[in-house]
């Protein structure tokens, strides 16, 4: 009859509480890739969590954005801009759309009421850009159809535009004087700016975005650039505040995510046509990118993974080789125990089940340094962290793992040593 | 009735490109109950008589019964049983696990013949304190003296009761007065009937045998010439 396992385990502890700096030393590689492998995986897992949150916070999954493609040589003609009958063509092909918004960025211009102003980032939107974003006014309406067939002087303000002008009084139906620089070509090319002032009534407020950042380089409220915005009708802007300005960009947004790809090819083809195949814009879904990324951070984590698996195996090999001379070491006291009666199966156990409760002891330390410093790691890193319980059994498994492939070799060694010639071993 | 029947046994050692042989034709009995002493200059072949004896090693030809076992007809993998259950080791170095204390270090043949934890512990303090040394449980073999180590390692040859007790100068590395009580407690366990086997170079230590073998070159001169 062999000695059973908890007999063994026994052993294995004893044995490593008698080599106390030993057995230190000799899982120490272990810890260090056990502790790699759990910031690694909570790293990317974090960082697919973020990714996630910001892609929800922006409109979702079901999102497709037409922008102007920075790789196009713009040198060889054409310019990345619609007017609004190609946008009502495109609306027109594209009914299965459950949103269509085109906007144009007009950037910075200074909204004030009295003494009271603050610069704003004007756009001209279309009432869509509710659904397509997925955010609401607070108090008050947004941009309804009517106000750009009408060219409408209204005006939908970020929360912290809002602020800014009227502090704590309500803004519904106050009128907002818009003051902004106009760039006109006279008849010999040269540009010539003359500021303008527009009224504006308020008709709403946007509810106040808020996403904070996980540490990095920007702190604070990730969103609040939407905060600063003002909205007026798409006509509005082009027509009355300034001509020049053109759409560059379209925001859609499919029905669900599975008809996102087919429809983002659609919208390709379309505007494709419309550019006389030239390729003015790129057409991005949201779907497809997150898929992209998910591709790109598991290829990331796979890597980084390998890297720590490999220091792990490093360890591994330090482990068989300190086993090896403990071995050496011990071959009296094996001499003795063969003499006594241990079976070689009995000091095969012995050994290889020590080896397992090294590195496995390296593999729980490893987890437990890791997890202590994967919020030190995430600020360092700028980015956010996010342990799973799935890490700690994958670190657990691979450091018991390591134990039992180079553990065997040792326990071969042990259990094969001859009885007469151990004993005579000083 | 022989508790040891050896016969015809040859035990060459390889060493390579030469054959050497160790012991050549031995024949020897040992009866139950029998206080035997074997000497032999160093190289005489005492040494693997010894291991053969004590399952440690194999004969190369010839039969080995132990207590009408043929165990030179076991395989390897067999032998650790023999050695556990059916012989008592004691050693010149003694042997001792430094690392365990003494009642753990006695508790060892128990544990590889699968006894109960409970049942090891009581049978260890029981053997330690058949020796004297039922106050030192707790000691590690560095904090004894040699000869206090030498009892611990009787009391672990013992505590399984074996058929044989086998003693490799078992006095060698003691000053003469623990010598003489280690003696005494062989003595003792020869009266109370159990087979001893010591190998010894000092005649004074043979002396106290029934019999004495003498081995030299690999032969037995004289075996059944004493007692």
């Amino acid at each position: 009859m062999a000695i059973s396992l908890a007999e063994s385990l026994h052993i294995g502890f004893a044995d490593i509480w008698t080599r106390k700096v030993r057995s230190i030393v000799t899982i120490f590689g272990i810890v260090l890739g056990v502790m790699s492998i759990m910031v690694v995986l909570a790293i990317v897992n974090g960082m697919n969590k973020s990714t996630m949150k910001w892609m929800n916070e922006r409109g979702g999954l079901t999102r497709i954005d037409v922008e102007r493609n920075w790789s196009y040589d713009f040198s060889k003609g054409g310019k990345a801009e619609f007017n609004l009958r190609e946008i009502n063509y495109l609306q027109e092909q594209l009914p299965e759309l459950a949103a269509f918004n085109s906007t144009i960025s007009k950037g910075d211009a200074e909204l004030s009421r009295g003494e009271n102003k603050t610069m704003a980032d004007l756009q001209g939107v279309m009432p869509d850009m509710v659904l397509v974003e997925d955010w609401r006014p607070d108090k008050g309406r947004f941009i309804k159809e009517l106000d750009i067939q009408e060219n409408n002087n209204v005006v939908v303000l970020g929360s912290t535009v809002a602020r800014e002008i009227f502090g704590s009084r309500n803004p519904l139906g106050q009128l907002v004087t818009l003051s902004s620089e106009t760039v006109s070509y006279n008849s010999s090319g040269e540009a010539e700016s003359s500021l303008k002032a527009t009224q504006l009534e308020v008709i709403g407020v946007m509810k106040e975005r808020q996403m904070d950042s996980m540490g990095g380089p920007f702190q604070g409220n990730m969103l609040e650039y939407l905060n600063r915005r003002a909205y007026v009708p798409l006509s509005t802007m082009i027509n009355k505040i300034d001509p020049n300005q053109q759409i560059s960009s379209l925001e859609l947004k499919a029905k669900d995510t599975e008809s996102a790809g087919a429809l983002r090819r659609k919208v390709e083809e379309l505007v494709l046509n419309l550019k006389g195949g030239k390729r003015l814009f790129s057409i991005v879904s949201a779907s497809e990118q997150m898929q992209q990324m998910k591709q790109n951070s598991m290829i990331f984590s796979v890597i980084f993974v390998m890297i720590a698996v490999i220091s792990l195996l490093v360890g591994g090999i330090v482990i068989m080789n300190i086993m090896l001379a403990s071995i050496k070491e011990r071959t009296r006291e094996i001499g003795v125990r063969l003499a006594i009666g241990a079976r070689r199966r009995d000091i095969f156990t012995q050994f290889l089940v020590q080896t397992v409760l090294i590195t496995g002891l390296g593999g729980v330390f490893g987890v437990v340094a890791g997890y202590s410093i994967l919020g030190v790691v995430g600020k360092y890193l700028g980015v956010e962290v996010a342990a799973s319980a799935q890490m700690v059994w994958v670190a657990l498994f691979v450091s018991v793992g390591v134990g039992l492939i180079f553990g065997i070799l040792p326990a071969v060694r042990a259990s094969n040593l001859d009885p007469v010639l151990a004993l005579r071993e000083e | 009735m022989d508790v040891i029947r050896i016969s015809q046994m040859i035990k060459d050692y390889d060493l390579g490109k030469i054959k050497v042989r160790a012991l050549c034709g031995v024949d020897l009995n040992i009866r139950k109950g029998e206080f035997v002493a074997i000497m032999g200059p160093s190289g005489s072949g005492k040494s693997t008589l010894m291991h053969i004896i004590g399952c440690l090693d194999r004969p190369s030809f010839g039969d080995y019964y132990l207590d009408d076992q043929l165990v030179s007809a076991l395989p390897k993998s067999a032998l650790s049983q023999i050695r556990n259950k059916k012989i008592g080791f004691v050693f010149q170095s003694f042997n001792l696990l430094p690392h365990l204390n003494i009642q753990k270090n006695v508790e060892l043949p128990l544990m590889y013949s699968g006894l109960a934890v409970r049942k090891r512990s009581h049978k260890a303090i029981e053997i330690l304190a058949s020796v004297g040394l039922e106050d030192r449980l707790r000691h590690k073999p560095s904090e004894l003296s040699g000869g206090q180590r030498q009892r611990v390692a009787i009391a672990r040859a013992i505590v399984n009761e074996p058929s044989i007790l086998l003693a490799d100068e078992p006095t060698g590395n003691l000053d003469s007065q623990s010598g003489g009580d280690i003696l005494e407690i062989f003595n003792k366990l020869h009266q109370a009937g159990n087979t001893v086997i010591m190998v010894t170079h000092d005649s004074a230590v043979a002396a106290r045998a029934d019999r004495v073998i003498r081995i030299m070159d690999g032969n037995i001169q004289d075996g059944d010439l004493a007692g």
